[in-house]
């Protein structure tokens, strides 16, 4: 099957940086994260593959076709920028039926698919306002419709959740996995947070000073270790000691204890020795690699 | 007899599986889109104001001639005729260029807009000429409206409309000519100045500027004499500078400085024959070619400023 998006060898220099080193990798159906930090090459990747910029060498193709050459190419991808896109004097209603239409819908199939969007992203009574007037996180929605106002195979999301309180950074997290799984339309996440991917991307590739630092299944990256994780309420000197006894060595991680390579057997000895201090045990589990493993180089 | 009862359905996400028109819609849409930027349709009252009084402003003159003509009911008593009324609202025209205008590009760009037009079906090229052209389509009705009420006047004050008509038909393709080259001049310069700035406040200064300037700098440099008279009467005074102005060939170039009055150039052109006093210098005595290719070359040459900048700003 075709990926949607595909880099092949793809470099971007601005003078003498370089933004984008070779990179290749492929973007196929499903939420994929673009993870990297500031700097790495992410939004100008994404601007590559809208054809708003031209590689220096390589290729960022969209379903096959070169998006700087093909318009119709870019008419099924949708973008949520980063930055401010949005004009201040007009309503959220009139600027999605605008914008469906730049995207080459009819004028009535415009203002349905503009009132269904909005309804979808959370919008209701205040769509008729000047976006203006809008919170951040009305603005980001706004955003957000805008790049599926003409349904798109793939949107690519550049930085969501940027300036968003905790609450409002979860329900769109929320909201981008719905329209990824429910809606059927893919996403390209760009972000710099890690805990965005984990949550809801099936694939990641990560990105490193332009180039590609590590990409696959996202769950590879979260399998389950032989550390095991105990995490107890109080008595936790009471607990190692009694694990001492027992012949397993625990040490304190944080608020919990770990046992690096717990086998089967160990098991049933921390369970006795959980009993036998009378802890209060919240939570007993393998430990996962984090994402955060790959920049500490431990994934496996 | 039960009452029926409404029912909502969630019907979830559905795919859009109509139309998609491509470039031509997103063309018509960005065309579409500047017209009632111009006009503030679907903004605040605020927006409506300036284009609702420049329109008043700008049709008056045509109305009050029509009115005399035709109530007057005089053969001959005119205040105007069609070869003059581009050089009266001529002023009027150039400010609510300088003044709308920059309102077309200046806000896309600032507000970051571009970026979302130039990922859809959509070329640089296409947003420029769309643009141009919703703002010369408003600039065309807005010029083109006092000439047909003008025309209608002077049709009603005639005793025989049939032998007017028969007379002065050919006003009419000759004011639509004019019409054209006044709309695209008052169009090009403006946008080709507002592809620079962000602000708008800045790119109607500077257009106003340019306006103002050139004519007085011409003016200046053309005016070999200048006498003063002032007079005073019933304890008033009034101070009124004449100057004669120089016919010199260094005199007729220099007056092509006056970038608002090459319009009415063409137009002086177009109407053949006696023309408004108001637009008479030393340029008048410069071969026919010369105004054209000038104006050409402006608009031209401009319009190139436009696209070319277009074309390799960064988004």
């Amino acid at each position: 099957m075709q990926p949607l998006l595909e880099a092949k060898d793809l470099t971007k220099r601005y003078g003498s940086v370089v933004a984008l080193d070779s990179a290749s990798f492929q973007v196929s159906s499903g939420i994929t994260g673009l993870l990297g930090q500031n700097g790495a090459g992410k939004s100008t990747a994404i601007k590559l593959f809208l054809g708003l910029l031209q590689p220096t060498a390589g290729a960022a193709e969209v379903m096959g076709r070169l998006p700087y050459e093909s318009p119709e190419a870019r008419g099924r991808l949708g973008y949520m920028p980063e930055h401010d896109c949005l004009p201040r004097s007009v309503a959220a209603t009139e600027f999605l039926i605008h914008m469906a239409q730049i995207s080459g819908l009819p004028p009535a199939q415009a203002r349905t698919r503009a009132a269904d969007i909005l309804r979808l992203v959370g919008l209701d009574e205040e769509r008729y306002r000047s976006i203006g007037q809008y919170s951040t996180g009305m603005v980001q929605r706004v955003k957000l419709a805008q790049a599926l106002v003409h349904d798109p195979v793939l949107a690519l999301l550049d930085e969501p959740t940027a300036g968003l309180d905790p609450g409002g950074r979860e329900k769109m997290l929320e909201l981008v996995a719905r329209i990824g799984r429910e809606f059927g339309i893919s996403i390209l996440l760009s972000t710099h947070l890690m805990g965005d991917v984990e949550s809801i991307c099936d694939r990641i590739i990560v990105l490193d000073a332009g180039r590609v630092m590590e990409q696959g299944e996202v769950s590879g990256y979260t399998q389950e270790t032989a550390t095991l994780y105990i995490d107890v309420d109080d008595r936790k000197e009471e607990l190692v000691a009694a694990l001492a006894a027992r012949g397993v060595e625990a040490s304190e991680e944080g608020r919990a204890l770990v046992v690096q390579e717990a086998s089967e057997e160990q098991y049933d000895e921390i369970r006795d020795a959980i009993v036998e201090v009378g802890a209060r045990l919240r939570r007993l589990a393998p430990r996962r690699h984090g994402l955060a493993d790959i920049f500490r180089g431990g994934a496996s | 007899m039960t009452t029926p009862q409404g029912e909502v359905y969630d019907l979830g996400y559905r795919h859009y599986e109509g139309p998609r028109e491509g470039r031509l819609r997103a063309h018509k849409a960005l065309w579409v889109d500047g017209m009632r930027t111009v006009l503030g349709i679907g903004r605040g009252w605020g927006s409506k104001v300036l284009p609702v009084v420049l329109f008043i402003c700008v049709i008056t003159p045509a109305l009050v001639a029509a009115i005399i003509a035709s109530v007057s009911g005089l053969p001959g008593v005119e205040f105007f005729r069609h070869e003059e009324y581009y050089a009266i609202v001529l002023i009027i025209v150039a400010l609510f260029a300088a003044i709308m205008a920059p309102e077309l590009l200046c806000p896309d760009r600032r507000d970051g807009v571009m970026g979302l037009y130039l990922v859809r079906p959509l070329t640089r090229t296409d947003y420029v000429v769309a643009r141009w052209f919703a703002f010369f389509s408003i600039t065309l009705v807005f010029v083109l409206a006092g000439q047909v009420v003008l025309f209608a006047g002077l049709l009603l004050a005639a005793a025989e409309p049939l032998d007017y008509v028969r007379e002065n038909w050919l006003d009419v393709p000759r004011f639509l000519l004019a019409g054209l080259a006044l709309a695209a001049f008052t169009t090009t310069v403006p946008l080709a100045v507002s592809a620079f700035t962000t602000r708008r406040a800045y790119a109607t200064a500077f257009v106003v500027a340019v306006f103002i300037i050139t004519p007085v700098v011409s003016g200046a440099l053309t005016a070999s004499e200048c006498t003063t008279v002032t007079t005073v009467e019933s304890g008033s005074s009034t101070t009124v500078t004449e100057c004669d102005y120089a016919t010199g060939d260094a005199a007729k170039w220099l007056s092509l400085i006056n970038v608002l009055g090459v319009p009415t150039l063409v137009n002086d052109l177009i109407f053949p024959g006696e023309v408004f006093e108001g637009s008479q210098d030393a340029s008048g005595e410069l071969h026919d070619t010369v105004p054209v290719a000038w104006y050409l070359a402006i608009v031209a040459g401009l319009g190139y400023t436009l696209w070319w900048r277009y074309r390799r700003m960064p988004v």
